[in-house]
């Protein structure tokens, strides 16, 4: 409040505890706590000189917290870690299955067929009950719901690009190709999420991608016409209602509904 | 800082209903008020006392009634002076005691300069100073219980709510996390789930009763032992009473 | 404090011979009880020496003695709590600036309007003002550390910044 150092009595009286005028209270109390020479100016006090004997031996069986690791990131799921490890692994050996492959003509990218559900396993781990521990204290907390499922889906996004760019480059699949599916995919995870469980959700999308489109591609050796340039418009349509479905569906991430 | 609301209690039901599954009325019309204080919650397996307790913590909608909470606020601020502890705590096996406990913190949107701070207080609030960097998953059962209390109550909170937090403590650690509650209670709506009763009689301000999700009894332990005759099962006053209001296993004869 | 961190024995005399005077001193203008005092130090500079890497960490924009007051202030609220559900009446706590609106003969030292203004405040919103604004303290702590009801915390908290407001318009 005053920039004035307090008088060498005004600070006596402090210490002493006796009657001091509020506001000279509340000044010589708020400058001390910014001011060091005069917290210097203070005499040594025998109470906290007798904590002191008895605070010293304390330290010597008291061991410190180890010196910061890395600080936990507040934008993965703290179980996403195996699982993103998981999916880089997975797009590599994808990568390596088509390298040895391309040989044959007309090659099926497997790069490109998994693609789409890449991400899927991530965002489930992110908010599950089946994978992650702590759903339920987590669905408790003022931060749950939409921005954090947002934020741990970002976080899955980051790891899985960069895999698919390299992939798509050296395989020499169109951006397009693959980006929107992987995208559509990922916002189908969390708009279904909102209606039966991120979980369940992640599970049926699996599901239905490997009965309907991999199945199929492998069996019959073709390109499937899903990853046709002319079906692109499609799953743009499908990213726009997914989306959709997840905004209206926002409140359910702060519930228990959304984990199972 | 200042709320700005004033409220007769923290806690208030009026008719509460809460389905769990498509046909179960877990919580088929509880009116009850609760004020701060530690109240225990008691009743059999099933009384609906876990559902109550999430809808208390707000991940459950009510299915009809109302439910307000600290006079009734938008639910992101409310939560913030919540703390749970659900039955079933996870946790992340690879964090230690003070990650986990600050990590929870983050999720409850306290200021980022006060967690440290905050974060140590609840760990040495729970007895746990000394393992506070150990790995959750090499601590006991007890003490992973009191690492759940410990995030529980890192944001001081208003309304705490505990669902079986003396599960897997020892006889010592349950006398020192009732004179925890008993600190707690001074200025926090407690709400306990048990089914030990005896962790009532010593800890609690206030008895909550619940059977087939419905309300019993709502009083003191007190009077739910003067509930109680010596004819009725229990090897004390207040089992006793606990026997004579849910009047059961003596007639039907199985459990 | 980042040598404090790093298990510096000296750094953490040093921290403490420089900050113990002034808390001790202000712990002791709110409570009278020197048991308590001795205890709430005690305990915070355990905590401030366990826990100092994150402190290290999270204070390097704030001024630590901020936080030590921080620290000092939840654990005196403690100790009350603890006494408080022991049975016995609130810790009479604030007993040396009561009567200090009557400290007339000493003036002009700080004259300015704020100073005016909290002068003539009486003296139970002050305490609350200054629990609230000087130490940090939120309602539920301000009203287990002057042993007054929340409802009455708040109201004198209302009451006193419509006071201050007015003596400075």
């Amino acid at each position: 409040m005053t920039a004035d150092h307090p008088g060498s009595d005004l600070l006596s009286r402090y210490e002493r505890g006796a009657d001091i005028a509020a506001d000279e209270l509340w000044a010589v109390e708020s400058h001390l706590e910014t001011c060091a020479p005069c917290r210097a100016r203070l005499t040594p006090d025998p109470l906290a000189d007798a904590v002191w004997t008895g605070l010293a031996p304390l330290l010597d069986r008291t061991p410190q917290m180890p010196r910061a690791r890395r600080r936990r990131l507040t934008w993965v799921s703290p179980m996403a870690g195996p699982w993103l490890a998981m999916i880089l692994l997975v797009t590599f050996v994808a990568l390596l299955l088509d390298r040895i492959s391309s040989a044959t003509p007309d090659g099926i990218s497997l790069v490109l067929l998994i693609a789409p559900v890449l991400p899927v396993l991530g965002v489930a781990a992110s908010w599950g009950r089946a994978l992650d521990p702590a759903y339920e204290l987590t669905a408790a907390t003022p931060r749950a719901g939409l921005p954090l499922v947002l934020r741990r889906t970002a976080s899955v996004l980051v790891v899985v690009m960069p895999g698919l760019v390299v992939a798509g480059w050296v395989t020499g699949a169109s951006l397009a190709a693959w980006l929107l599916p992987c995208l559509t995919f990922t916002a189908g995870t969390l708009a279904l999420g909102g209606l039966i469980g991120v979980t369940r959700a992640a599970i049926t999308l699996i599901a239905l991608w490997t009965v309907a489109i991999v199945a199929p591609t492998i069996a019959l050796a073709r390109t499937s016409v899903v990853f046709h340039p002319a079906a692109m418009p499609f799953w743009a349509a499908l990213l726009a209602l997914g989306l959709l479905v997840i905004a209206l569906r926002r409140t359910a991430f702060t519930r228990l509904e959304a984990s199972r | 800082m200042t709320a700005p609301t004033t409220f007769a209690w923290e806690i208030e039901a009026r008719d509460l209903r809460l389905r769990v599954g498509r046909r179960r009325m877990a919580v088929d019309g509880v009116t009850l008020t609760m004020t701060r204080g530690v109240h225990g919650l008691l009743g059999p397996n099933g009384a609906g006392k876990t559902t109550l307790i999430r809808a208390l913590a707000t991940v459950l909608r009510p299915t009809s009634g109302t439910l307000s909470l600290l006079g009734g606020m938008d639910t992101r601020l409310l939560r913030r002076r919540i703390g749970y502890l659900p039955q079933e705590f996870g946790y992340y096996r690879r964090f230690t005691v003070r990650e986990f406990v600050a990590y929870m913190a983050w999720l409850k949107e306290m200021p980022a300069d006060e967690i440290p701070a905050a974060v140590q207080r609840a760990v040495e609030r729970v007895g746990l100073a000394d393992r506070a960097d150990d790995r959750l998953k090499t601590l006991s059962g007890g003490m992973v219980r009191r690492v759940g209390i410990a995030q529980a109550i890192v944001n001081d909170p208003e309304i705490l709510l505990l669902d079986e937090p003396t599960a897997g403590l020892d006889p010592a650690q349950r006398l020192r996390f009732r004179s925890l509650l008993a600190e707690l209670g001074t200025d926090t709506c407690v709400v306990v789930s048990t089914h030990l009763v005896e962790d009532v009689a010593a800890a609690c301000t206030d008895v909550v009763l619940l059977a087939d999700g419905k309300l019993v009894f709502q009083g003191t332990p007190a009077g739910l032992a003067a509930a109680g005759t010596p004819q009725d099962a229990g090897d004390s006053p207040i089992e006793r009473g606990y026997s004579a209001l849910l009047a059961t296993p003596r007639e039907r004869g199985t459990w | 404090m980042r040598r404090v961190a790093r298990g510096d024995r000296a750094a953490f005399e040093e921290l403490y011979r420089r900050t113990s005077p002034w808390l001790t001193t202000r712990l002791r203008r709110r409570c009278s009880d020197e048991q308590i005092v001795a205890e709430v130090l005690q305990e915070t500079y355990l905590a401030v020496w366990r826990a100092a890497d994150a402190f290290a960490g999270a204070g390097a924009g704030g001024s630590a003695v901020g936080w030590l007051w921080t620290i000092a202030a939840r654990r005196l609220i403690d100790a009350f709590r603890r006494r408080a559900h022991h049975a016995q009446p609130p810790a009479a706590a604030l007993e040396p600036d009561r009567r200090a609106a009557e400290d007339e003969a000493l003036d002009g030292v700080v004259g300015d309007e704020v100073g005016d203004a909290l002068r003539r405040l009486a003296p139970e919103l002050r305490q609350v003002l200054q629990a609230m604004v000087l130490d940090g303290l939120s309602v539920r702590e301000t009203s287990v550390l002057l042993g007054v009801p929340e409802g009455t915390v708040k109201t004198r908290a209302r009451r006193a910044r419509i006071a201050m407001r007015e003596a400075l318009s």
